[in-house]
């Protein structure tokens, strides 16, 4: 790689998300030379036919943000792209852009100097852009990272390592006595405790041993493809893997989706995985309702909300492909130790408020990017209250704000679910001592209901400015509100009430005990009775499947976690994300309605 | 002696008639476009306007389908009825009464005959003519009547004995087909009356005539399949054979829905015989109920459940014979054999794969060994 290089400029604005490089239902097109194609296509359609090698992307702030797909880098680095300058990345993105041999440099004030079509000169050594006649200084890049670029990216980088013999990992974690100590946040003692590593502080980097990967079918073409690129015959541990069908299962995408079925099976024939879940509902839900994600340990998976599990106090956080099949091999990863915010719940949830209005209103005063490389640190009495599920709800949205993870204190609840010993887990607790950037305080007692409106999911606003819009299109589902509890929530709601007869209302439970269980406890026929349709436990609407896609200037409310411009239909299809107690009420009136003006029914 | 549609058509074969039909229907299969080109509709009480084929929707073009044919139903005052799962076996439950007229854009009309109405398959154009006039002009088809004799073998379905029945017999395009068959349950007679229209019938019934031309013997029924075509045209001459022909193939997926294998009868038997066995790794099976009162039966019956114990994945409620883009859709290379109506290239997903409709107990038994 070039010390001085020049490129022509593509021009960005803010908080360009992975949905805008590579659309969500181009994700899983199987090939990546296909797919570079569709490139920025509701953007810049005109950017995968006019790209050149070389070019070099100016953009603001939050670039990257939203999936962890690792295709929004790859189909970059495939159409050429070597280098980009922003003034901040989303942090998946950023992982992913440096795996795949793009150099990403972090600068403020290039953008005010160039525009699209004029050229950039970048000096690595001197730290310096120049565009315009108007030079600006960029901050070091971690070694580790430029090694990386100069390797060629982490496939090459990790196929050296093996071809020369890798090592077996050894992992000494830290004893009781050692994680107890005072004065961490609880990213900091999660990290250290996995790590091994008494002194810990952020911006270190260290090398963790995950107790739990998870891939999902997105993936597992790509996946397959690039443990082969690396050499890699074994894996670390086997049996610290699992494979979820989730995205793919069923089938539905016609052209895509078997592919990504038979890798999955393929990958778990080849390297001894076991654990194998294929359409039994969403990966990260089955990822804390089987336990596979525990309190006080560390996992990690192909997807942007593996954040979730972080409501029972796991280190959890999403990376992209290359990176979990170089992890896979080793059985390592490396995480920069990131800085902590501790978010403070007081008070009680008022009858109608759930978790997820809580997050949402998080989400709107602190946005997509305020939460950038930060844990997410929640302790109160509010958050205590909540159950499981509400608590992995709020986990699995904070990423959303971009956040590195969320994390809940683990308490008598975390215990009981994991049927765990308190005291073997309760070191995962916020300290008085700990260093924290800042502190949020909340009282939930004066909460509204939140609705994130079109098209951001920072774009939050309280029901009473939202309620009366009328809404076409209902779905009650996803990892972030389909739970067994989410469901009761809804049916409490519906029992013996009728939807309009053209208000559109799909169902589809997280998993499948969720499902059997809901059937069991009558939701799902009451549902039906209020003229649901209900599809079987997956991703659905949610990661853009065809289960209920919509048309130009419709309206969509659901409980999931994504409203990006395109996602739930076309780029005119308005999308609203909202708690399971405003999705029912809504869905019974077809206009957002505020569930504290209805009652409620025993189920 | 009068035929049931000379009865019902009211004038001899060959002889044109009027109908004034009691119930006119538009769904978002082929004919929905008849909502563009009727200007008024003159009878609101008979119309009903059904969205169940692309549910959940799985296209914007879908959801655009569904604005369209529900505002048409809002401005003419017509009734909307979505989410209650397959329109023919929703309306043959819930609305269709003996000596009615059904006009209907679908090729499996015929099914009303099994409670002794008058179905009517015609084109998007020909809807849109009688959403406005009201009435329906036709030649009185001649009529070939079946004697429906012996009973049915183990594993052997209504299905295939409407299979074998046209492999047997070519000649049905135009004409009137009425079966006599008084041992038949109501849903095996749904499912003779609507697949004997595949090849072109004008309709069928199941009535007590004591004419004969031709004779469907249950007994000798074998398990059936109707092979892959290359286009939907073209889908009236496609090949039916029994299943053995092909036995052993590997397939990669199965789908049970529909009338044909969606109802509670149908979904009863295939849990029956999945007992004690596991689906085939490598296998998808989809099941789908054919309505919403189906689905709540079988949730309450505990079948929902003991499918999803196998490893089946449950669709929404709908018609899913033709599948673009969706839950259960196959790629590239691969086959599926489903008791859907349709084999034509791409109706299940890529144009580049196979798909064979066979009845419930024949994929039942794909699920278990991964092969026909």
């Amino acid at each position: 790689m070039d010390t001085v290089f020049t490129g022509k400029v593509w021009k960005f604005g803010n908080d360009i998300d992975t949905d805008t490089i590579i659309p969500g239902k181009r994700g899983t097109i199987p090939t990546i030379e296909e797919m570079k194609k569709y490139a920025f296509e509701l953007l810049k359609p005109e950017f995968a036919s006019t790209v050149q090698p070389g070019d070099i992307l100016v953009a603001g702030t939050n670039f990257g943000c939203g999936s962890s797909r690792e295709q929004a880098a790859t189909v970059l680095s495939s159409n050429g792209v070597r280098c980009i300058i922003a003034k901040s990345f989303a942090r998946i993105f950023f992982r992913n852009a440096f795996n795949s041999g793009i150099l990403l440099i972090t600068c403020d004030g290039i953008q005010d100097v160039c525009e699209g079509g004029d050229m950039v000169t970048v000096d690595v050594e001197k730290k310096q852009v120049t565009a315009n006649g108007h030079s600006f200084t960029f901050g070091a890049i971690p070694q580790n990272l430029l090694q990386i670029v100069e390797n060629g990216g982490l496939i090459a980088d990790t196929k050296q390592r093996v071809a020369a013999g890798l090592k077996p990992s050894v992992c000494h974690k830290l004893d009781d006595a050692a994680r107890r100590k005072k004065g961490f946040t609880m990213a900091e003692k999660l990290l250290r405790c996995n790590a091994g590593v008494d002194a810990i502080q952020p911006g270190d980097i260290v090398i963790t041993h995950p107790d739990m990967f998870m891939i999902h079918d997105i993936y597992t073409p790509y996946l397959l493809d690039t443990l082969q690129k690396m050499g890699v015959e074994k894996i670390a541990d086997p049996d610290k893997v699992t494979i979820i069908f989730d995205h793919c299962m069923p089938t539905a995408v016609a052209g895509n989706d078997s592919a990504h079925y038979d890798a999955g099976l393929a990958l778990s024939d080849r390297y001894g995985i076991k654990k194998l879940h294929v359409g039994e509902g969403i990966c990260h839900s089955i990822m804390h309702e089987m336990r596979y994600a525990k309190p006080g340990e560390v996992a990690t998976a192909t997807d942007s909300h593996t954040t979730t599990y972080g409501g029972a106090g796991n280190f959890c956080t999403g990376i992209g492909t290359a990176e979990m099949a170089a992890a896979l091999a080793t059985g390592e990863l490396w995480f920069k130790v990131p800085e902590a915010i501790k978010i403070v719940l007081n008070g009680h949830l008022p009858n109608g408020v759930l978790s997820k209005d809580v997050i949402l209103k998080i989400l709107g005063d602190i946005k997509a990017d305020g939460g950038q490389y930060k844990s997410l640190e929640f302790t109160g009495p509010a958050a205590h209250e909540m159950s499981m599920p509400a608590r992995f709800t709020v986990a699995n949205m904070a990423l959303e704000a971009g956040a590195k993870c969320a994390l809940f204190e683990a308490d008598e609840k975390t215990a009981a679910y994991y049927d765990m010993p308190l005291n073997e887990i309760d070191w995962v607790c916020v300290d008085e001592n700990a260093h924290y950037e800042k502190v949020l305080t909340y009282s939930v007692d004066e909460l509204e209901p939140q609705l994130s409106c079109p098209q951001g999911v920072d774009n939050v606003h309280p029901i009473s400015e939202v309620a009366g819009t009328p809404i076409d299109e209902v779905y009650l589902g996803s990892c972030t509100n389909g739970n067994l509890e989410d469901l009761a929530v809804a049916a409490r709601y519906m029992k013996g009430k009728h939807v309009p007869d053209d208000m559109r209302f799909i169902v589809v439970p997280a998993t499948n005990q969720v499902y059997k269980d809901a059937i069991r406890l009558g939701y799902i026929q009451i549902f039906v009775e209020a003229g649901a349709v209900i599809c079987h436990p997956c991703c659905g609407l949610c990661c853009g499947m065809p289960y209920g896609l919509m048309y130009d200037d419709e309206r969509i409310l659901s409980t999931a976690n994504r409203n990006f411009i395109g996602r739930q239909g076309t780029k005119k299809t308005l999308s609203y994300l909202c708690s399971p107690a405003v999705a029912a009420v809504t869905a019974l009136t077809g206009r957002v309605a505020d569930p504290r003006d209805f009652t409620t029914t025993e189920v | 002696m009068s035929t049931f549609v000379e009865k019902m058509l009211g004038a001899p074969a060959g002889s044109p008639a009027r109908i004034t039909p009691d119930l006119i229907v538009v769904n978002d299969g082929i004919c929905h476009t008849a909502v563009e080109m009727a200007n008024l509709v003159r009878s609101p009480d008979k119309v009903r306007v059904i969205f169940d084929h692309d549910v959940p929707t799985g296209r914007p073009e879908a959801a655009r389908v569904f604005g369209s044919i529900r505002r048409f139903a809002r401005e003419n005052n017509v009734r909307f009825i979505q989410a209650e799962g397959v329109g023919y076996q929703y309306l043959l439950e819930q609305e269709v009464r003996p000596g009615q007229i059904v006009v209907q854009g679908g090729s499996h009309a015929g099914i009303y005959g099994s409670v002794g109405a008058l179905g009517i398959n015609v084109s998007a154009t020909e809807l849109a003519r009688v959403l406005e006039h009201d009435y329906y002009n036709t030649v009185v088809p001649e009529t070939v009547a079946v004697r429906v004799e012996g009973t049915l073998p183990e594993h052997v379905t209504m299905m295939d004995a409407a299979m074998a029945f046209l492999s047997e017999n070519p000649c049905l395009a135009g004409k009137a087909v009425e079966f006599c068959g008084p041992q038949l349950t109501a849903h095996q007679k749904a499912v003779l009356c609507s697949m004997a229209c595949e090849t072109g019938a004008f309709t069928a019934a199941v009535t007590d005539t004591e004419d004969q031309d031709l004779v469907l013997d249950l007994s000798r029924v074998v398990p059936m399949v109707t092979m892959p075509c290359s286009a939907r045209e073209l889908q009236k001459d496609a090949v039916r054979q029994p299943l053995a022909v092909l036995a052993g193939m590997r397939l990669q997926a199965g789908q049970i829905g529909g009338y044909t294998g969606g109802t509670i009868e149908e979904l009863r038997l295939a849990v029956s015989l999945i007992e004690g066995k596991t689906l085939a790794r490598g296998f998808r099976l989809t099941v789908a109920p054919a309505t919403s009162a189906d689905f709540l039966k079988a949730l309450d019956e505990g079948i929902i459940e003991r499918f999803i114990d196998f490893g089946a994945q449950i669709s929404a409620v709908g018609d899913h014979s033709v599948v673009t883009q969706g839950a259960g859709v196959i790629g590239k290379g691969e086959k599926l054999l489903t008791t859907g109506l349709y084999t034509y290239a791409g109706c299940m997903g890529v144009q580049d794969s196979e798909v064979y409709t066979g009845s419930v107990p024949s994929v039942m038994a794909a699920a278990v060994t991964g092969r026909l």
